[in-house]
């Protein structure tokens, strides 16, 4: 769904080359997604239309249900969400500080290892909170 | 009601109806929220919106536990009211007496809330509808009464402990109206 984006064009631009370098990168990534906490798509890398909106909305949904977990559990705050499969993963990471708040989701198969993608998954959190805070 | 005397009910409606309101008002313990700012202040010019769900729970006096989940209001988590509806005993639907879509979507939620959970009791709740006249649910009923649909209609300020107390008592009345009557033993 388009989104009415809270942030400058030139910055989502930046980020959707960000999300493309990353899936280009790891050659197993299937979909990014870089997703206002209320579930509209910023950016996304391929784009994939309804797809990419309905994985936006349920990563916010399960970022927003992790997050209550977690300060059920007085865990403070969740920083990301790990799903495995038997044929791969999707992960949802919250980004820090952008306003508004933003999470990041991969989708990849299990040929990838799991701690790469994490590790490739959290530096691209990095470049992008870089971007977005500008 | 499941064998621990646990039951669920579903709040459901549109954005700005009212859910996370009648779930904190009614609820024993403190909600279980997930609301986020709302970027989307051209479709609906509110702070924050929930994206998955709200959850409270409340204890009747004879031990029933009724839990109560608030499903999110806009149509982009669709894929939560179906996961919310499955196993609901009971649905209330909040629908904003003052949006232009009203009708609309009493209408939809409806529709969509009867398929999710069939056969279940369904209540709604019409709020801020200011004027004070017997009449002022008549459109409501004859929109569901056009498609043969006659539920329980109540004008309800759902800030009121009371009126989502008579929400929730509305589908309780129905299950038990619903339940045989006990067996008696033969002396």
């Amino acid at each position: 769904m388009a989104t009415p984006s809270p942030f400058k064009p030139a910055a989502v631009e930046a980020a959707q080359r960000h999300l493309e370098a990353f899936a280009l990168g790891n050659s197993d990534v299937a979909l990014t997604v870089l997703t206002s906490g209320d579930g509209f798509e910023i950016a996304a890398y391929p784009a994939k239309g309804p797809v990419t909106a309905r994985v936006a909305a349920m990563s916010s949904s399960m970022q927003a249900l992790a997050q209550a977990l977690t300060r059920e559990a007085g865990l403070g705050r969740n920083r990301s969400l790990i799903v495995e499969t038997d044929t791969g993963s999707a992960i949802v990471l919250d980004l820090d500080d952008t306003l508004p708040r933003t999470s990041l989701a991969v989708i990849a198969s299990n040929r990838e290892l799991l701690g790469k993608l994490i590790w490739a998954s959290r530096n691209l959190c990095k470049q992008l909170e870089k971007t977005l805070g500008q | 009601m499941n064998a621990a005397g646990e039951l669920k009910i579903v709040f459901t409606g549109p954005m700005g109806a009212g859910k996370t309101t009648a779930i904190t008002a009614i609820s024993d313990t403190p909600p279980v929220s997930t609301e986020v700012a709302n970027n989307d202040q051209q479709a609906f010019a509110k702070a924050s919106t929930t994206v998955a769900l709200d959850f409270g729970q409340l204890a009747l006096s004879d031990g029933t536990v009724v839990r109560l989940y608030g499903t999110p209001g806009q149509e982009r988590f669709a894929f939560m009211w179906e996961i919310l509806g499955r196993g609901a005993m009971g649905v209330i639907l909040l629908i904003d007496a003052n949006s232009p879509n009203a009708l609309n979507d009493l209408e939809h939620y409806t529709r969509t809330f009867r398929g999710i959970s069939p056969g279940q009791p369904f209540v709604v709740g019409i709020g801020r509808l200011h004027d004070a006249a017997d009449d002022a649910l008549a459109p409501f009923r004859e929109r569901l009464a056009t498609h043969g649909i006659v539920v329980p209609i109540f004008s309800v300020d759902v800030r009121k402990h009371e009126d989502t107390q008579l929400l929730i008592a509305t589908v309780m009345a129905i299950l038990e109206a619903r339940m045989p009557e006990p067996e008696h033993g033969h002396a």
